[in-house]
């Protein structure tokens, strides 16, 4: 057992290792202005772990994330699903909604910013805008993909509304919208950061800045590393929540 | 279809247009209707809540022939569209390269797997600091923000597509004695050519963000310093037009792609959905 974990491991294992040690060398061999080697960055994460000012700036980030991430949720998952069942709204949405999808949101942040000012709503607003049009797209896309066929038969069964619902529309267009889900949650990670840096300055995306304004390059380097490491924890969470559903699809 | 409408041929004419008036009913006018009622609705909203200064669909449109002829505009829309193609050029040069070896090479995707997909999950606007302090505030800060920006998504997609290759080409290519760079661009790179478009039109879209949130970081001129200069200074109509450009340029994108694909690589229908 031990052995079958290593042999499957072992690549991953070296292969970080390795990674760390030119990290290393190479934070090492230039200037500390320029780049700091992976031992100082642990270092200087570790300071502002025990100060308690990174958990803080920590639970700020998550408040705004979850806040936009659940609001994208809530609006796009029930209006994706009403565009699903009623044809013609859902062709007349369908246009806009791939605009939408297109257009690079972080472009609005100017006038959010001058029109709400630097509350927590508008930052809110900003992760929302982010996140919810993933969601809506692919629950539409995920609607058009039902054929018309398995919506006749049930009705020609007298299913009802409720059971209409339950029994075709959710499950069939479920599975995209988890694909959407996880668009999203890659989106709003953007969204919050762009929301910390551009509106008001609070959360991970202050600790940044501050550091960087200050020339802090240790405190730079430990910030992106843990901003790195919640967005490759948050990617592969919404890689098992698709391929949860992808699999119940079947 | 067409062979019955060949057959019936004297009754074409009304047949075809029943079919544009059913077509007409069916997606035009929910479309227009839609597209009137957001735009109202956005009018109506901000003509009795909000400031005079703020964009709303009426002054928009006036303001989009005044804007189009600046100068000021179309120079800061030459400078990020040059930025963005230039960027996309070398992420496509070096993305190519990297997944089509990532792609072939069982030992080089476990040595840096892991990092290509680790990159791709950082949001990119977190190096933005990191790159002003590496390449100062300039466009040098805006170009590798559109390389990092583009480059991870090319790299996954080729690399998925290189490994998706047919092993019967394969076979057949080492029988003929063919070298590994003949296999490499002769057979692997034409086979992965779908994967490679998908990763450009994720790549341009996440460039064309990296390029505006560079000059909104370092105020570096271009289209995205246009608008946050014209909405800081209550422009925001002007400010708009940008935005309205910079969304032509994201759906013009899908739009090409998905037109390349259907034109070029007929073949190829993943992306299509049945019925």
């Amino acid at each position: 057992m031990p052995y079958t974990y290593l042999r499957r491991h072992a690549p991953f294992w070296i292969s970080i290792l390795v990674g760390i040690l030119l990290w290393e060398i190479a934070g090492r061999s230039t200037s500390t202005a320029f780049m700091v080697p992976f031992s100082e960055t642990i270092r200087t994460l570790w300071h502002l772990i025990k100060s308690g000012e990174f958990i803080r700036q920590l639970m700020e980030s998550a408040k705004l994330f979850l806040s936009g991430f659940v609001l994208a949720l809530i609006v796009g998952m029930p209006l994706g699903m009403l565009l699903a069942r009623v044809r013609v709204l859902r062709v007349g949405i369908e246009p806009y909604v791939m605009i939408l999808y297109a257009t690079p949101m972080v472009a609005l942040i100017p006038f959010i910013l001058s029109l709400m000012g630097f509350g927590f709503a508008p930052k809110v607003l900003v992760v929302f805008l982010f996140a919810v049009f993933p969601v809506l797209y692919n629950t539409v896309e995920g609607a058009r993909s039902i054929k018309p066929e398995m919506i006749e038969v049930a009705k020609s069964f007298r299913s009802s509304e409720w059971s209409l619902w339950r029994e075709v529309m959710v499950p069939y267009t479920l599975p995209y919208t988890m694909t959407g889900v996880r668009q999203s949650i890659g989106r709003a990670l953007v969204g919050m950061i762009a929301a910390e840096f551009f509106l008001s300055s609070t959360g991970l995306g202050q600790l940044i800045m501050t550091a960087s304004q200050n020339f802090d390059t240790g405190g730079v380097f430990a910030s992106i590393f843990v901003i790195g490491l919640i967005g490759v924890g948050l990617m592969r969470l919404g890689l098992k929540i698709e391929q949860h559903f992808a699999h119940w699809r079947q | 279809m067409s062979e019955t409408a060949l057959s019936v041929a004297p009754a074409a004419t009304p047949a075809k247009s029943s079919r544009l008036n059913a077509r007409f009913y069916d997606t035009f006018l929910p479309r227009l209707v839609v597209g009137v009622f957001i735009l109202t609705l956005w009018e109506v909203v901000v003509r009795l809540l909000a400031p005079a200064y703020v964009a709303k669909p009426s002054t928009v449109a006036m303001a989009i022939p005044k804007v189009i002829v600046d100068p000021a505009f179309l120079k800061a829309t030459g400078v990020t569209l040059a930025a963005v193609a230039e960027g996309l050029a070398v992420a496509l040069v070096l993305g190519t390269v990297i997944g089509l070896v990532m792609g072939r090479s069982a030992a080089l995707e476990r040595a840096i797997r892991h990092y290509v997909n680790g990159f791709y999950a950082i949001p990119m606007i977190v190096v933005l600091p990191l790159f002003s302090l590496w390449f100062g505030y300039s466009g040098a800060t805006r170009i590798a923000t559109i390389i990092f920006a583009a480059v991870f998504s090319i790299i996954i997609n080729v690399a998925d597509g290189a490994r998706a290759v047919p092993r019967d080409y394969l076979e057949v290519a080492r029988s003929f004695r063919s070298n590994r760079i003949n296999v490499l661009f002769g057979i692997v790179l034409p086979s992965s050519m779908p994967y490679l478009l998908a990763g450009i039109r994720l790549a341009a879209g996440r460039a064309l963000i990296g390029a505006v949130v560079a000059e909104f970081f370092i105020s570096v001129g271009g289209l995205g310093y246009f608008i946050l200069y014209n909405s800081r200074t209550y422009h925001h109509n002007e400010a708009f037009v940008g935005v309205l450009l910079l969304a032509a340029f994201g759906v013009g994108f899908e739009m090409l792609v998905a037109w390349v694909t259907r034109r070029f690589l007929p073949w190829y229908r993943r992306d299509e959905k049945a019925g």
